[in-house]
């Protein structure tokens, strides 16, 4: 756990994944670390920590957001879902399915990332998506593995899914 | 080993069994470990290329942080000497003694209880420097009155490399015509998503450093070797590792420093590399200027290639591999699929101050074929042939096999030629290039281009044994055991972070015992749990690892036989086993569930036949005989436009014919060619490591050191054959890396072709930035 020896700790009250947390933190806390650090979310993956790679991405009220970028104190009142709150009774979402059928994902690193950018993605369309809408939305998380191939059609298999 | 059970799973295209875990942020990365105690360590890194250390200041660090400098580890290093003689060694130092030899190199080092205390007293740590001359590039350090960056040594080369065929002379000069240039792949590298990261914890008599690498029991000895202690008294844990690419196949000396300081201190150390740590300290690759010619005839075959190579090695020889890994490999395959047996390099592997040289998916074989591929394109131009004809008319013909290749190769088989008709057909080849043709007389700069190659996978022994390496990475080792309940643990030498082995593994060696995955689990990266291996890399694990699991499962299926035979009062050849457990041919009734089988096994030892002992393990041990490796090949094809005015490369398509041998999993042999192909599209547009001449690094974010995005990549289509291995265990071969390979060569065709319209180009240097081409445009104008 980080302990940060800092003057003036701020008191931070949010939701993640539907349970109400306050926690005191130090104000430069940043919100990926607070997550990972004192809430054990460690879904969350810091590939880059300057807001590019986009493996930290959590949806915050609904929009994703760089995790790596935000301070904790920032969020405070806010709705946070990370990759932990996807699957419910350890069964995988409609979307987690279709990355493992479409083989989405190798070294699973970049996934949390990608599912969250997924779900605001289909969470904000209707019906199925283009594959050039896809790769529009996912542009700003990288992959080092699967060359988004199949990443695409994971996530235009979950589109089609959700209107059967 | 012939047992084929129904249904089989081998060549199914089933869903990977390690996807939930990810899926659910359930990843066990280094960075997710936490043990008690655990305090948080940060490097002070060079700022400068070259310079001596004269003084460092520790007194601003906070109370309760410690601080560890070269001087407190100087009898401790890593090693990675080559047997080539005359090799010149440098050990690396795991902080700096005295000098430091590129920016970046870890200086002090710093522990804290929490990492940003860590970064801030990192921060207050003052290291004076007396710079030295920077030697920035190979050119320069190769010159009479080049700085010496290892003072002891004769040079900057660290071995000089030579080799030419028999009859080079004769094919030579039996080819009159020739085009020739220099070819450049810029530095660049793996740049996995998950950076480097280490947890060392020292109790008692034991040193466990959990590392993300993809080689624990090599990582294993090179702590062993570096503390001077025994290699029973260290363990490596490497779990589940966010992407390696070769960049965490080498030992590095943070590795050892958190030992060290874990030991010193007395509590677990944890050290998270950051993105650019990991660009100034993480191994760089694939900087390569090789000078070639092609001779050919007036028909257009090829007799005979002459090239130099050189590469730019960094500041140190890296273990295991050494400093001369990616100049032998280019030696060796630069002649490529092609049947001519002329051939002449040289090789200079040199040392600058720079990032060590380390591996990348398909370790110089990239660079390799780029320099061939663009040879054969010039060919082809100047004779006025059609490129792919011109391959098809030099290619190792299927009659040749197997062929002795130029470089010294042993290739064993393949489908070149087939690939070309495969291709042609598929994508249209011959009303593709005509509609091209047709698009730029009005203006538009499309291009296609092409690479075909061989790749050598799954090379053990005897490979590695010329290579001069210090370990020989001959084989890799499997352990099965077949529990009470009927379950299957393979324990295998190899690593996956991201390939999928817990899947095909289990595939390879489930079906011998009929078993469905869902019974099968794969246990890799701790040293302790499994036999002594190399790990994953150079397209060998499935093969390897998988041929070792199949060859244990095949001894433990003998035992099996014979017990269910006792039991079941049949003879052994008439036993079928399924995924319900075995039973008799023609008499179904006559059956024994594999959960009971097992249980009999391990719990009434009374029941089981005269001479037959309980328990049901075997572990086996597999190099692949004759180790010199076995060959794929695929052909890539794929279009561009150019922007005329920004010089922007668009690629529109990429398609992919490929033989890798039998597929365990096509779903696998998949994905990891479209990894590899996007990987080669960094190569071939975007990712360079860009010094100045100073040395500093100016690309240290992924602002300034682009990735391909989703909108890079296209689509990529693949299409197989299979032509089974005539050497490896099922007929496998290896094809992680295969995908890497043809990409700069691919793109930099397609940017010559775009652009002929203008005028006569010739692209010899990736990546093409938008920056580059508006030169190549630029040129292609000036020439008409």
């Amino acid at each position: 756990m980080i302990d940060v020896p800092a003057e003036g700790q701020v008191t931070v009250e949010f939701t993640v994944n539907g349970v109400h947390h306050s926690v005191e933190t130090s104000p430069r806390m940043l919100l990926a670390d607070l997550l990972r650090d004192r809430l054990g979310l460690t879904g969350i993956n810091l590939g880059c920590e300057h807001g590019y790679c986009g493996a930290c991405t959590i949806l915050v009220n609904g929009e994703s957001v760089r995790s790596c970028l935000m301070l904790a104190a920032s969020a405070d009142g806010a709705e946070i879902t990370t990759v932990e709150g996807l699957s419910r009774n350890g069964e995988l979402n409609p979307l987690q399915q279709s990355f493992q059928e479409a083989h989405g994902l190798q070294c699973g690193f970049c996934t949390p990332g990608m599912l969250l950018t997924a779900t605001e993605l289909l969470e904000g369309t209707e019906g199925p998506l283009e594959e050039d809408q896809i790769r529009e939305a996912i542009s700003g998380n990288i992959c080092r593995c699967t060359g988004y191939v199949f990443i695409v059609d994971a996530i235009r298999r979950a589109s089609e899914r959700r209107d059967a | 080993m012939t047992i084929t059970n129904e249904p089989r799973l081998v060549g199914a295209r089933v869903v990977r069994v390690e996807d939930p875990r990810f899926l659910t942020g359930k990843g066990r990365y280094i960075a997710n470990h936490v043990l008690p105690g655990m305090r948080h360590a940060r490097f002070v890194r060079s700022p400068f290329a070259h310079a001596r250390i004269t003084g460092i200041d520790l007194s601003g660090l906070p109370e309760g942080v410690a601080a560890f400098t070269g001087q407190d580890w100087a009898e401790y290093s890593i090693e990675g000497t080559s047997r080539y003689e005359g090799f010149q060694a440098a050990p690396m130092p795991i902080l700096a003694v005295d000098k430091v030899r590129f920016v970046g190199e870890p200086v002090v080092m710093v522990v804290a209880d929490d990492p940003y205390t860590a970064e801030d007293a990192a921060e207050t740590v003052l290291v004076d420097y007396e710079p030295l001359p920077a030697v920035t590039s190979v050119e320069q350090a190769l010159r009479e009155d080049a700085p010496l960056i290892h003072e002891d040594w004769t040079s900057n080369l660290f071995v000089p490399r030579a080799y030419q065929s028999p009859g080079y002379e004769s094919e030579k000069a039996a080819g009159p015509l020739s085009v020739q240039g220099r070819f450049i792949n810029g530095r660049h590298s793996g740049v996995p998503l998950e950076n480097r990261a280490v947890l060392a914890e020292v109790r008692d008599d034991e040193i466990v450093v959990r590392t993300a690498t993809q080689i624990p029991h090599l990582v294993k000895t090179a702590i062993a070797n570096a503390m001077k202690v025994p290699e029973n008294t260290v363990r490596v844990i490497s779990p589940d590792v966010g992407g390696g690419f070769g960049v965490k196949a080498q030992a590095y000396p943070e590795e050892v420093a958190c030992a060290l300081a874990s030991r010193a201190l007395g509590v677990p150390v944890k050290w998270l590399e950051d993105r650019r740590e990991h660009f100034l300290a993480s191994h760089h690759a694939r900087d390569h200027v090789h000078d070639a010619s092609l001779h050919f005839t007036e028909e257009g075959r090829i007799t005979a290639l002459t090239a130099t190579v050189h590469t730019d090695m960094g500041a140190y020889s890296v273990f295991p591999w050494t400093a001369t890994m990616d100049t032998g490999m280019a030696m060796g395959i630069l002649p490529g699929p092609y049947k001519f047996t002329g051939y002449k390099v040289e090789g200079y592997p040199t040392c600058t101050n720079k990032v060590p040289f380390g591996a990348y998916r398909g370790v110089a074989r990239p660079a390799a074929c780029f320099t061939i591929e663009r040879l054969v394109d010039w060919m082809a131009r100047d004779r006025g042939i059609d490129r792919l004809e011109a391959r098809r008319m030099n290619l190792v013909q299927p009659e040749d096999f197997p062929w002795n290749s130029a470089g010294g190769l042993v290739y064993d088989g393949g489908s070149l030629v087939e690939s070309i008709d495969v291709m042609k057909e598929w994508i249209d080849y011959d009303g593709l290039v005509a509609r091209q043709a047709e698009q730029r007389k009005q203006g538009r700069l499309v291009g296609l281009g092409m690479a075909i190659f061989t790749e050598q996978s799954a090379h053990a022994t005897e490979e590695f044994s010329k290579r001069g390496v210090p370990i020989v990475f001959g084989y890799e080792t499997a352990t099965l055991r077949l529990d009470s309940t009927g379950h299957l643990t393979i324990a295998a030498s190899i690593h996956s972070h991201g390939q999928g082995l817990e899947t095909t593994l289990a595939q390879f060696a489930g079906e011998v015992l009929g078993l469905p995955l869902d019974r099968v689990k794969v246990v890799f990266g701790d040293t302790n749990q499994v036999a002594y291996g190399s790990g994953t890399f150079a397209s060998r694990s499935a093969v390897l690892a998988g041929g070792a699991a199949r060859l244990a499962a095949v001894d433990i299926r003998r035992k099996l036989e014979k017990i269910a035979a006792h039991l079941l009062e049949a003879s052994e050849e008439d036993l079928i086993f399924t995924e319900e457990g075995v039973s008799v041919k023609g008499s179904p009734q006559s059956n024994v569930t594999m959960a009971e089988l097992c249980r009999i096994t391990y719990q009434r030892p009374d029941l089981l036949p005269e001479g037959v002992t309980p328990t049901l393990e075997a572990s086996r041990t597999y190099d692949a005989p004759p180790g010199q490796g076995t060959f794929t090949n695929a052909l890539h094809v794929g279009t561009v436009e150019v922007d005329p005015g920004t010089g922007q490369v668009t690629l529109d398509n990429y398609w992919v014919v490929e033989d890798c041998g039998v597929m365990i999993n096509p779903l696998i042999v998949e994905g990891q060619i479209h990894g590899g192909v996007a990987q080669g599209i960094g190569t071939a547009m975007f990712e360079e490591m860009i010094y100045d001449e100073d040395g500093q690094l100016l690309t240290t974010t992924f602002m300034d050191y682009l990735l391909p995005t989703a909108k890079d990549v296209p689509y990529i289509g693949t299409k197989h054959l299979e032509t089974p291995s005539p050497s490896t265990e099922g007929g496998l071969k290896g094809m992680g890396e295969g995908g890497a390979i043809a990409p700069g060569a691919v793109v930099a065709g397609a940017v010559e072709d775009a652009l002929s319209e203008l005028g006569r180009v010739w692209v010899s240097q990736i990546p093409l930035t938008p920056e580059r081409v508006l030169r190549y445009i630029h040129e292609a104008k000036e020439n008409g």
